[in-house]
C-alpha cells in the first residue's frame, strides 16, 4: 500500500467516524465538545472498546492506580504499524477522570502510547462514551495497515514541524555538493562518529508556502550526508529532486552565510524527519497551513 | 569403597593418560570449548541450559523492524529484578514523543518499553547506571544521552522510578561532547556518578573527560583526564570503572596523530583513590616515562577509523573497555581494538594489572587476541572471575562470545551466545550492531546485552533464545502478532550466564 492510498483511506475513515458520531444516539459525554478532528490528529492510538475493569491494569509492567482501567478492544481506528493490537485484546488506559467510567461501558478512546510490553498501555487524550452507531473499522486493521504509514508524519506532527520552520517552500534541487567548513586558525579537530559530512543543495524556489519572499528565488540548504544514527532521520537531497521543504536558518554548521553566485546569502538547514516531502503532499501541507 | 576399588583396577597407562590430560586441560579447554561452541551453533537443537538469551522487543511491538542497535544495560543492585536496557529504538507511537528504554521488573524474563528519556523520539547515544544510594526501589537510573534533533546535546538525567511515566529529570546539559558512558556507585550519602565523555570544550584538544557527580547528579564537575599533547583531540571512548572502596579508574584513547583513516593512539589509564572527590582527581597514577598523570598501557597503537562499514556492515574505530574487581581494587583489566596483525581489519586485546594500574601485562592475556572482532566489554563477578564479551566477524557471521576466566585467562570457558548472518539485514544506519555492547555481574550471574539479526532460528542461538515478539521458529519468520510478515532486523538481546565457580 502506498502512502497516498493510506492517506486517502485514513481520510475516508476519519470522515466516516465523524459522520458516525453525528448520527450516534449515544454520543453524549464530557469530551463531546472537544474538536474531535483535532483529537484524532493528536492521537497515535484510537480504538473503541468495553471497560472490563476499573483501577486495574492488563499486564504486570504497568503501575496500577485509580486512573488505570482495562478496556477490551472492539475495533481499532488508528495505530502505528509497529504496534501489535487487535480486536479482543485488553488495553490498559490511564484515564483523566476514572469516575466517568463503569464496568461494561462502551467508549471510543483517543490516546497516546505509554508502555509496550506483553500488552499495550496508553494514556487518554480524550474519549467519547457510547458505541458509534456504525462502527467504522480502520482501513486494513487485522492486516498490515495502521491508518498511517511507517515513518509518515501525522497531521499534528507535520503542523508542529511547519510551525517551527522559518520557511516552507516548494522547489527543485538544482545542485548538490560537499561543503567543507572554513578552516579557522587553531580550530580544534572534531572527529566523531556523528560527523554530519555536510553537503549543500541549491534549491530553486517555485513557491513559498510559509515565510514570505526569498531573495533571488534560490536558497542554499545544508544537510548531513552521513549514515550515522544522529542523522538517520534527516532528509538527503539529490539533483533534480522536487518537493516541499521545511527550512530553518542555519544554527548548526557555524557558518550561516555563504556565497551563491556573487551574492552573500543566508544558509538554511532541513534536518528533521519529514522536512522534505514529496510534491504529492502539497495539498495536505497547504490545508494544514491554512488551518493554522 | 567399591567405587574406589574399581578405580584402582585401571591399567597404569590409563591412569597416566588421565593425569596427562588433566595437566593439559587448562591449555586445551579454551580451544576445545571455542571449537565446540561454533560447531554446536549450527543445525542442532539447543540443550536445556541455565544460560538465558532474550530478545528485548516486546510482544506488543511485534510489527517493528527498526535497527535497534547499540545496547546498554543497568541493574538495580539492591533489587536486581529491576533492570533498564536501551538501544537505538525510536518512540513507537510519536515522532515528537520521548525516546524509550526497556524496563524489566522480573529479572529479565520480560521487558517493556517505557518512553521516559528526555530526548525526543530516539537518542543518538545512551548509557546509564542504577545506583542504590537514594533508596528508590525502581531507581535511581542515571543516564547520559545525546540528543541529535538539532545539533548534538548531552543530557545527564535521572529517574527515581523507571516504571513510572515521568520523563527523566535533566540535571545537566551541554553541547559539543561525544559518547557519554555512565557508571555509578551508591553509597550511604547518595549516588556517585561518573560519566566518561569526549568533551570538545576542553582546552588544547585534551578532550578525554570524566563528568563527576558526588551528589546524585545535582551537580556535575567536568574533569579533564588527558595531560599529554594530542592530535587535536582524544578518541571518542572514555570509560570509567568504579570499585566498592571508592577507587575509580578510567581508560581512554590518547590520540597522538590522526590522518583521517588511522589514529596513532596511546591506551591510557588514570586512577583516583578517593572517589574523585578531591580537588585534583584522577592523578594517582603516573607514567614512568614522563611522570604525567595517566599510565600508558600501550603506546602508539595503530587504530583504524572508519565512519563507513569496515568490519562486515559495522564501522570501527573506538572500542574500549575497563573493569575493576569491585572487591579488590588493585586488579584492573583493559580491553581495546587496533589494526592488529597484517590482514586483520580490527583486533581485540586484553591486558591486566594487579598493582592498581602501576604495571601492566606486557602482552595480551592468553587467548584474548581476537581477530576481526569488536565491542569488547569486560566485567568482574563478585568471586573475581572476569567476563570478556565481544562480537567477532567469522565465516560471514557475527558471533557473540562471553569468555570467563578465574586466572587471567590462563584457562577460560567460552560461551557462544549467538552466531547470526552478518550480511542480513542491510544496515539502515551506523552503527550496525553498536559502537558498544555491555556486560555486568550480579550475584552469581553475568548479565549483559548485545545486538544481532533477529531471525527466529534456534541454530543461531546455541544455548536457546526466548522471543517476546511474535515469531515462528518453524518457519524462521517474524510476524506482527496478527499473522502478517515482518522483515528481519537488528534487535537487542539480553543474556544471563552463570558465573563459573
Amino acid at each position: 500500500m502506498n502512502i497516498s492510498s493510506v492517506l486517502i483511506r485514513s481520510s475516508l475513515w476519519a470522515a466516516g467516524l465523524l459522520l458516525a458520531w453525528c448520527g450516534s444516539t449515544n454520543a453524549a459525554t464530557s469530551q463531546a465538545t472537544d474538536d474531535q478532528a483535532t483529537l484524532l490528529g493528536k492521537s497515535s492510538i484510537v480504538f473503541s472498546g468495553t471497560v472490563s475493569q476499573l483501577a486495574a491494569t492488563s499486564f504486570a509492567d504497568v503501575p496500577k492506580s485509580a486512573q488505570t482501567i482495562v478496556v477490551r478492544v472492539d475495533s481499532i481506528m488508528k495505530k502505528p504499524p509497529a504496534v501489535s493490537l487487535k480486536s479482543g485484546d485488553s488495553v490498559t488506559v490511564e484515564v483523566k477522570d476514572a469516575s466517568v467510567f463503569q464496568e461494561g461501558a462502551h467508549a471510543t478512546f483517543y490516546t497516546d502510547g505509554w508502555i509496550f510490553g506483553s500488552g499495550v498501555a496508553v494514556k487518554e487524550l480524550g474519549h467519547v462514551l457510547g458505541q458509534p452507531s456504525e462502527p467504522v473499522p480502520a482501513p486494513g486493521v487485522g492486516k498490515n495497515a495502521p491508518g498511517q504509514a511507517e515513518g509518515q508524519l501525522s497531521d499534528q506532527e507535520l503542523k508542529e514541524r511547519m510551525n517551527e520552520s522559518d520557511f516552507v517552500v516548494v522547489g527543485r534541487v538544482t545542485d548538490v555538493h560537499k561543503w567543507n567548513a572554513p578552516k579557522k586558525s587553531g580550530s580544534p579537530l572534531h572527529v566523531t562518529e556523528h560527523d554530519p559530512n555536510w553537503h549543500e543543495a541549491v534549491v530553486e524556489i517555485q513557491s513559498v508556502l510559509k515565510g514570505g519572499q526569498v531573495k533571488g528565488k534560490r536558497v542554499v540548504v545544508r544537510f548531513p550526508n552521513q549514515n550515522d544514527v544522529a542523522w538517520v532521520h534527516s532528509p538527503r537531497f539529490t539533483k533534480n529532486q522536487r518537493g516541499i521543504f521545511c527550512l530553518n536558518r542555519d544554527k548548526s554548521t557555524g557558518a550561516p552565510m555563504t556565497k551563491l553566485g556573487s551574492q552573500e546569502v543566508s544558509v538554511y538547514t532541513c534536518l528533521g524527519h519529514g522536512d522534505a516531502l514529496p510534491l504529492s503532499e502539497e495539498a495536505r501541507v497547504r490545508a494544514l497551513l491554512k488551518n493554522q | 569403597m567399591k567405587a574406589v576399588a574399581s578405580e584402582l583396577r585401571f591399567p597404569g597407562f590409563a591412569v597416566f593418560a588421565a593425569l596427562f590430560a588433566l595437566l593439559l586441560s587448562p591449555l586445551l579447554a579454551p580451544a576445545l570449548k571455542k571449537k565446540a561452541g561454533l560447531l554446536f551453533a549450527r543445525g542442532q537443537a539447543p540443550a536445556p541450559s541455565s544460560i538465558k538469551v532474550i530478545d528485548l522487543i516486546p510482544a506488543s511491538l511485534s510489527g517493528e523492524s527498526n535497527q535497534d542497535s547499540e545496547p546498554f544495560l543497568a541493574i538495580q543492585k539492591d533489587n536486581p529484578q529491576v533492570m533498564v536496557a536501551s538501544a537505538f529504538t525510536p518512540n513507537p507511537f510519536s515522532m515528537n514523543g520521548n525516546a524509550p528504554v526497556y524496563v524489566s521488573q522480573d529479572g529479565g524474563v520480560s521487558w517493556a518499553l517505557n518512553a521516559i528519556t528526555p530526548v525526543q523520539r530516539m537518542t543518538c547515544d545512551i548509557t546509564h547506571a542504577m545506583a542504590t544510594g537514594e533508596s528508590h526501589p525502581r531507581g535511581d537510573l542515571h543516564a547520559g544521552t545525546l540528543d541529535c534533533s538539532s545539533g548534538v546535546m548531552l543530557d545527564e538525567s535521572e529517574s527515581v522510578d523507571v516504571a513510572s511515566s515521568a520523563t527523566m529529570n535533566v540535571q545537566s546539559v551541554r553541547g559539543n561532547v561525544d559518547q557519554p558512558f555512565v557508571r555509578a556507585l551508591g553509597v550511604s550519602s547518595g549516588d556517585r556518578i561518573y560519566v566518561g565523555v569526549n568533551d570538545f570544550n576542553q582546552a588544547n584538544g585534551q578532550t578525554a573527560t570524566i563528568d563527576v557527580s558526588v551528589d546524585g547528579g545535582a551537580t556535575y564537575k567536568s574533569v579533564p583526564i588527558e595531560r599529554r599533547k594530542t592530535a587535536g583531540q582524544d578518541g571518542p571512548s572514555v570509560r570509567p570503572a568504579v570499585a566498592n572502596d571508592g577507587t575509580v579508574y578510567a581508560a581512554f584513547f590518547g590520540w597522538r596523530k590522526f590522518d583521517g583513516k588511522t589514529a596513532t593512539s596511546d591506551v591510557v589509564v588514570v586512577r583516583d583513590d578517593a572517589a574523585a572527590t578531591g580537588a585534583n582527581p584522577f592523578q594517582a597514577l603516573t607514567d614512568p616515562s614522563d611522570k604525567q598523570p595517566g599510565r600508558v598501557v600501550v603506546k602508539n597503537a595503530s587504530i583504524p577509523w572508519s565512519n563507513a562499514p569496515a568490519l562486515g556492515q559495522e564501522r570501527i574505530g573506538s572500542t574500549l573497555s575497563i573493569a575493576v574487581d569491585p572487591n579488590k581494587s588493585s586488579v584492573v583489566y583493559v580491553g581495546w581494538a587496533d589494526k592488529g596483525d597484517k590482514g586483520d581489519i580490527y583486533t581485540l586485546h586484553v591486558r591486566n594489572s594487579t598493582d592498581r594500574g602501576v604495571t601492566w601485562s606486557k602482552a595480551d592475556l592468553p587467548g584474548t587476541t581476537i581477530h576481526n572482532a569488536t565491542n569488547v566489554a569486560l566485567a568482574f563477578a563478585n568471586n573475581g572471575v572476569v567476563g570478556f564479551l565481544y562480537q567477532q566477524l567469522s565465516g560471514g557471521r557475527w558471533v557473540t562470545h562471553l569468555v570467563q576466566s578465574r586466572d587471567a585467562f590462563s584457562s577460560s570457558e567460552d560461551v557462544v551466545l549467538a552466531t547470526v548472518p552478518a550480511d542480513q539485514p542491510a544496515e539502515q544506519f551506523l552503527p550496525y550492531l553498536g559502537d558498544y555492547d555491555y556486560l555486568l555481574s550480579v550475584g552469581s550471574e553475568f548479565r549483559g546485552v548485545f545486538c544481532a539479526n533477529n531471525t527466529p532460528d534456534f541454530a543461531d542461538f546455541p544455548h536457546g533464545v526466548t522471543f517476546q515478539r511474535a515469531a515462528d521458529f518453524g518457519a524462521r519468520t517474524l510476524n506482527d502478532g496478527a499473522g502478517n510478515p515482518v522483515p528481519i532486523s537488528i534487535d537487542p538481546f539480553y543474556f544471563s550466564v552463570p558465573v563459573i565457580p
